[in-house]
């Protein structure tokens, strides 16, 4: 008799506390907080131009470029091989098979680094991995890769052995006539989503 | 975050001894309860004892607000865990069915299991006629598949259908259950029926 | 040792262990507890042992066929394997462990067992066509708020309660 009273009170308290808190979605693949700060410390997510420029010229399959801005602002000038994924778009269900996959290097870039980081943080956050961001982003890309300055004589040896080598991607990326094309930029179509895996249950 | 197994993909020979310890503290709690006894289940539709309704409901609701409250420290993710599907002719004309199995045979797969472990005769008939029941579908499965897949609405939930928060719903089944606990123990004063109690 | 008339364990708190079992269940393996399945695991490998030709080609036996592992080595199997022995321990501490045959005493014992195998064979071919028994459809789809779950449990009970008067010879 004692025990239903107090199992009742204890229940109904419970369920009062239950019922008024707010509705709550997790996603097990998601990151929270800490973890991102984390991960943004380490700063593991950054790709240099360099090594961008490099994977180009040797036509690296590895590496998948998505630029996050405008759609007018790619079709001004985008670099070779890029995918056009305009920022307001990220999420949405088409490119999802890009962005969350597990078998390309995705490099986000926009002109500076602030729109590429803003969306590598919230890809980031979903629990997508293989996102990174090119560092320094386009302005960085043009000044290292297409305008590169000599060094100067008090540099270092590897200033001028860099210095070189950009000269290098200068002539692959400009001497060839077309900079960067848009020819390349195909309509891709949506691919059917991924799904988590379910587990069975009930009596069947 | 939980679920633990699917989500770390932990071997399936670890989801087998999981499964059986899971099994061990169910066939414990159920016998505790009084569940291997036909005539303490069979109580529960006379009304000289319902713990029937008093363990199922609390289980019911422990494993609820468990999971509701898992669920908002972010301890499980509710996408992944099992939603029964849902065909609604099948439920209720199957659900029907077992109806009449628990008043005639007065026991349900589970306790009829937990039953014969300790030696309940009626229990170990009870499965038999499970087998034999089953068998029987098997056998005559094509006449009722199509009532077996009509209707098909998939992991339905309750609180989806009435557009109600799970917060909220869960509010009201204990409510419901609360008052059904009050009026049940009212009937056992009422239905009381000391020579059977004495028995079981 | 326990007091006459109160040797069970407190409906309440056994509702309460066992609905931490099916807690855990949840929470370890993404799905809730279950019986009906295991026994249609039993008779699907009965049959596929006596004619595995006739089992693969049954609309019936053969979705529980075929996988990676056989169908008596899965979950629910396990799970139920487990039921039986936490059963048994349970009833060994309290002293519960006897062959007996319960039933009214205004009935036989022979009909008892028919009463029992007629009610076993509702309950098995209801469980199959309804997809889960009390406890794999009812009890866990009521956990996680399902409706199937709600519609099974009060079919279940609503039925049991209906056709109790029909029966109450058996029982009281």
């Amino acid at each position: 008799m004692k025990i239903r009273f107090v199992l009742s009170i204890v229940l109904v308290c419970l369920g009062l506390v239950a019922a008024i808190l707010p509705q709550r979605q997790n996603s097990s693949m998601e990151l929270d907080a800490k973890q991102l700060l984390n991960e943004i410390q380490l700063e593991n997510y950054m790709i240099s131009v360099d090594e961008m420029a490099n994977a180009l010229i040797n036509n690296d399959p590895e590496y998948q470029l998505i630029d996050v801005r405008s759609e007018e602002a790619f079709k001004a000038y985008s670099l070779p091989g890029a995918l056009n994924i305009p920022f307001e778009k990220l999420f949405d269900e088409a490119w999802a098979p890009y962005i969350d996959q597990v078998a390309r290097k995705n490099v986000f870039y926009s002109n500076g680094t602030t729109l590429a980081s803003e969306v590598w943080m919230l890809t980031r956050q979903k629990g997508f991995k293989n996102n990174y961001i090119l560092r320094g982003g386009l302005n960085n890309w043009y000044a290292t890769v297409l305008d590169p300055k000599e060094p100067v004589a008090t540099d270092g040896e590897e200033a001028f052995f860099d210095y070189r080598a950009r000269l290098g991607m200068k002539q692959f990326f400009t001497g060839e006539g077309t900079p960067a094309s848009t020819s390349n930029v195909k309509a891709k179509k949506p691919v059917p989503r991924r799904k988590k895996k379910m587990v069975a249950g009930g009596c069947s | 975050m939980g679920p633990i197994i699917p989500l770390f993909e932990i071997s399936e020979e670890i989801n087998l001894l999981i499964a059986f310890l899971i099994g061990l503290g169910f066939g414990f709690a159920l016998e505790q309860a009084g569940f291997s006894s036909s005539r303490k289940l069979a109580g529960m539709f006379y009304g000289y004892d319902i713990t029937v309704l008093k363990v199922f409901f609390t289980a019911a609701i422990t494993a609820m607000l468990g999971l509701l409250f898992m669920n908002y420290l972010g301890m499980i993710d509710m996408s992944i865990v099992y939603v029964n599907e849902y065909f609604m002719s099948s439920a209720i004309v199957g659900g029907v069915i077992m109806g009449a199995g628990f008043i005639i045979g007065g026991f349900c797969p589970g306790t009829s299991v937990c039953a014969a472990a300790i030696g309940k005769i009626d229990a170990m008939y009870f499965i038999g006629g499970s087998l034999i029941g089953i068998l029987l579908f098997g056998q005559t499965y094509p006449l009722w598949e199509h009532l077996h897949n009509a209707q098909q609405l998939g992991s339905l939930k309750l609180s989806d259908t009435l557009g109600l928060p799970d917060g909220l719903l869960g509010l009201i089944v204990i409510v419901a259950a609360v008052g059904m606990f009050w009026i049940g123990e009212m009937a056992e004063k009422r239905f009381k029926r000391e020579d059977i109690s004495k028995e079981i | 040792m326990e007091m006459k008339g109160n040797k069970y364990m407190n409906p309440y708190l056994a509702g309460l262990m066992l609905g931490i079992v099916l807690l855990a269940s949840f929470y370890l393996t993404g799905r809730g507890l279950g019986a009906s399945g295991a026994m249609k695991s039993v008779v699907v490998s009965g049959v596929s042992t006596v004619s595995s030709e006739y089992a693969k080609n049954s609309h019936f036996y053969s979705k529980y066929l075929g996988g990676e592992y056989s169908p008596m080595k899965t979950w629910l199997v396990l799970e139920v394997l487990g039921v039986l022995i936490g059963g048994f321990i349970s009833g060994a501490i309290s002293g519960r462990l006897k062959f007996k045959l319960e039933k009214s005493p205004k009935i036989t014992g022979r009909k008892r067992i028919w009463l029992a195998i007629i009610g076993g064979a509702l309950f098995g071919f209801g469980s199959q066509l309804g997809r889960g028994c009390t406890s794999g459809a009812a009890l866990s789809g009521m956990a996680v708020m399902s409706l199937a779950g709600y519609v099974t449990m009060m079919a279940i009970f609503g039925t049991a309660f209906a056709l109790a008067y029909f029966f109450r010879k058996n029982w009281i």
